[in-house]
């Protein structure tokens, strides 16, 4: 069968549960779902230490039943993106989310994957400013990076909204708002090798108010 | 050198510079023509290829080589000029093997073509990129932000990924090609190695990087000196003070500020607390790619031990952003230094149990001897540093080859093993953290009282060039910095260890398996977004 992959196509679709409902057995599958999540052993940069040294014996999240983690997406329902999303990194974490198997859900660890975090500029051409611009979010955890404390809290928060059928867990492509930073940047102009070349001569201007600013270091 | 390069090659300019304050012995421009011959001889004289990149001047680009030795510190920066129109340069890719890699980040970062350069494509950028960041023509790009964009560059990326890298696609007969990473347990990161492979064989092994770039470099030219301190806690997440350490050496040695005997001490103890930190994360993780899962809590457990004394000090666990130009954000608190003194007798037991148990086990020992091994030649013309290069035989530490702050004053050995395999490097490490334990134990018993900042400073940086390094846990850390007298920098140059060493693997991986490679990997400490800048 073709698939449709178009995003319009897909927003104006309804989702399959929608049809039928069986609410009991779907409170049975969601409480069944909140207590075993599985999460991709996947990181991206720093707060993939601190998802580490969560699940490590200090914080040990084995106690709260997310200690499974799974190296493959085929066997994984949770993916935790934690680190900055660089822009070479963005088809490789599409192709990871589109691998796991539905219901499947998404926790933005940290600033750089909620929203670009430290490394957002007006103009900045490495890094996508928040992977929910590609794929939907069901937590985020603020934090540069978070701790590990906030981590499982994020988790927490995520076994709560499935338990009480606040989110069925993503079938489809995101609509997501999108907002442009219009800010103007400081860019530098390119300088004059031939000046920058010369010291002696030039830095005899800009010395005089450079001195004043000098003196208080020793004072 | 000088005199052979005074007297061969005729420099066209030729400038002594003070290698206490610009950190190098002079600065030569050569001709286009003759940047070979230098090269040649360099090496010849067994330096290595420190650092190579380019600025971007109106009239045309400047492309800096800085030369090094093991023995001495005995920096040198050579120039060519390269014109804006007539972009070309030529390639020293056939002389040194580091070149490959430092040339293809110039030419995509500025353009510039590397004549008889084996492969000009992308290092760090996206296959499909076609921008040149660096340039200061270059005034941002609002493409990446934007949602549809987003999706239609995923196709582009992939698409030119294919084309880029057609090997990573086909199959001719026996041979096959996998791809390890980008998302793998163990390339700690994201880091693509496409392995050749016949069988379970390694024939060779080609490294994708980029996947974490995070344009530090650029991202500095636009903001002061004062707001750079975060990208150097986040450069290298996992020994955060030893990058701090290194922009404040190279900002106070330009600046001629000499930060108080307090600070230095607190400066030399958490970041030598910090190494200890780093190579705990890696043994854990190095041993949990063997198939150990033991001595990853236990190593987890130490480490935590060590944060929580950092946390007292900065307030951080992780990406530390504790020292100012001359001096610290805070100071080092009176618990901490008692937690100090109740970690160094625990953590000393502690390694001995590690060395009981894994040093001599079986198992370990026949999967990392003799495995991966790097020769001091390879080690030469790759610019490896750090751990990795002293398991080569070679005692290159900055500490010690060029003592900055305190360590001068300070007796610790620097560990060395000549065998260059995986097992080497295991052991450097590990010896290096009996060692760090000796530094701050002479350090945490007479902390000098004083005053934790040298007082108010200028806010710019004094026109010129500087080169400055540090030892960090894996190796020698450099920053190149042009200044122009402004509030912010006109460009900083980041020389990270781990990328040298993770270049050097390429010539480690031919003859492994497969599982071996995940060991060559684990023992060679990277850090991706520290590569990937």
């Amino acid at each position: 069968m073709e698939i449709n992959k178009d995003p319009e196509f897909l927003e104006t679709q309804t989702p399959p549960n929608g049809l039928v409902s069986f609410f009991k057995l779907d409170h049975l599958l969601n409480i069944a779902r909140s207590n075993s999540q599985w999460p991709l052993t996947f990181g991206l940069a720093c707060c993939a230490i601190e998802f580490m040294a969560a699940g490590a014996s200090r914080f040990d999240l084995d106690r709260f039943g997310f200690g499974v983690a799974r190296p493959s997406p085929r066997q994984a329902d949770l993916m935790i993106v934690a680190g900055t999303i660089s822009r070479k990194m963005v088809p490789c974490i599409k192709t990871l989310y589109d691998q796991m198997p539905a219901p499947k859900y998404v926790i933005a660890h940290g600033g750089c994957a909620t929203a670009g975090g430290p490394f957002k500029y007006p103009g900045q051409y490495g890094i996508l400013e928040g992977i929910d611009k590609i794929i939907p979010v069901n937590v985020y955890i603020p934090g540069c990076p978070p701790r590990p404390e906030a981590l499982i809290a994020g988790l927490l928060e995520l076994r709560r909204l499935i338990k009480e059928g606040k989110t069925q867990g993503t079938m489809s492509p995101a609509i997501i708002e999108d907002s442009q930073d219009a800010r103007p940047a400081e860019y530098k102009n390119a300088i004059s090798r031939a000046d920058f070349r010369k010291p002696p001569a030039p830095p005899a201007p800009p010395t005089p108010p450079a001195a004043p600013t000098a003196a208080p270091a020793q004072a | 050198m000088k005199k052979w390069l005074q007297g061969s090659i005729k420099p066209e300019e030729f400038t002594e510079k003070n290698i206490k304050t610009a950190g190098i012995h002079f600065e030569a421009l050569v001709g286009q023509d003759k940047i070979r011959e230098v090269a040649k001889e360099f090496l010849k004289q067994s330096y290595y290829l420190e650092s190579l990149t380019a600025v971007d001047f109106q009239e045309c680009f400047e492309v800096v080589y800085h030369f090094n030795r093991w023995e001495t510190q005995a920096r040198v920066c050579v120039k060519i000029l390269v014109g804006k129109d007539a972009n070309n340069a030529p390639s020293l890719s056939s002389i040194y093997k580091s070149a490959v890699w430092f040339e293809r980040e110039v030419h995509e970062m500025f353009g510039i073509t590397f004549d008889g350069h084996p492969g000009l494509k992308n290092l760090l950028l996206p296959e499909s990129s076609r921008i040149h960041p660096l340039l200061k023509s270059f005034k941002g790009e609002p493409k990446g932000s934007d949602v549809a964009q987003s999706l239609k560059l995923i196709e582009e990326d992939k698409r030119d990924f294919e084309v880029a890298y057609p090997r990573s696609i086909t199959q001719q007969g026996k041979d096959y090609y996998l791809n390890l990473g980008p998302q793998h347990p163990s390339t700690h990161g994201v880091l693509r190695i496409l392995l050749h492979l016949n069988g379970e064989r390694i024939l060779d092994g080609e490294p994708i990087i980029g996947y974490s770039h995070r344009h530090h470099e650029k991202m500095m030219e636009i903001q002061n000196y004062l707001a750079c301190w975060p990208n150097f806690g986040r450069l290298d997440y996992v020994g955060a003070m030893s990058f701090n350490f290194g922009y404040a050496r190279l900002v106070e040695t330009a600046m001629g500020v000499a930060p108080p005997p307090r600070v230095e001490a607190i400066r030399v103890l958490t970041t030598e607390l910090n190494r200890i930190a780093s190579h705990l994360l890696w043994l854990g993780t190095f041993l949990m790619d063997l198939g150990a899962m033991t001595p990853f809590f236990y190593c987890f457990d130490d480490r935590e031990k060590i944060l929580d004394i950092l946390e007292m000090a900065t307030g951080e666990r992780l990406t530390y952003d504790y020292f100012r130009f001359g001096g610290l954000d805070k100071d080092f608190p009176v618990e901490a230094i008692a937690a100090t003194k109740q970690f160094i007798p625990e953590f000393k037991k502690r390694l001995r149990e590690y060395d009981k148990l894994i040093s001599k086990n079986v198992i370990f020992l026949n999967r990392v001897r003799g495995m991966g091994i790097l020769t001091k030649e390879d080690a030469l013309a790759y610019g490896v540093t750090g751990p990795m290069l002293r398991a080569s035989g070679v005692a290159l530490d900055e500490r010690r080859r060029d003592p900055y702050s305190l360590y001068q004053h300070l007796d610790f050995n620097v560990p060395i093993r000549t065998d260059g395999d995986v097992y080497a490097r295991y052991e450097v490490r590990m010896q290096e953290m009996e060692e760090c334990l000796k530094i701050i134990a002479q350090l945490v018993d007479n902390l000098p009282e004083g005053a934790i900042s040298s007082g108010k400073l200028p806010k710019n940086v004094p026109k010129g060039e500087y080169y400055s390094a540090i030892e960090s846990a894996r190796g020698s850390f450099g920053i190149y910095l042009v200044s122009d007298g402004s509030l912010n920098p006109y460009r900083i140059k980041l020389r990270t260890p781990s990328f040298s060493n993770l270049n050097a693997i390429i010539d480690m991986l031919p003859g492994c398996f497969i599982s071996d490679a995940v060991a060559v990997l684990g023992s060679t400490d990277i850090v991706l977004p520290e590569i990937d800048r």
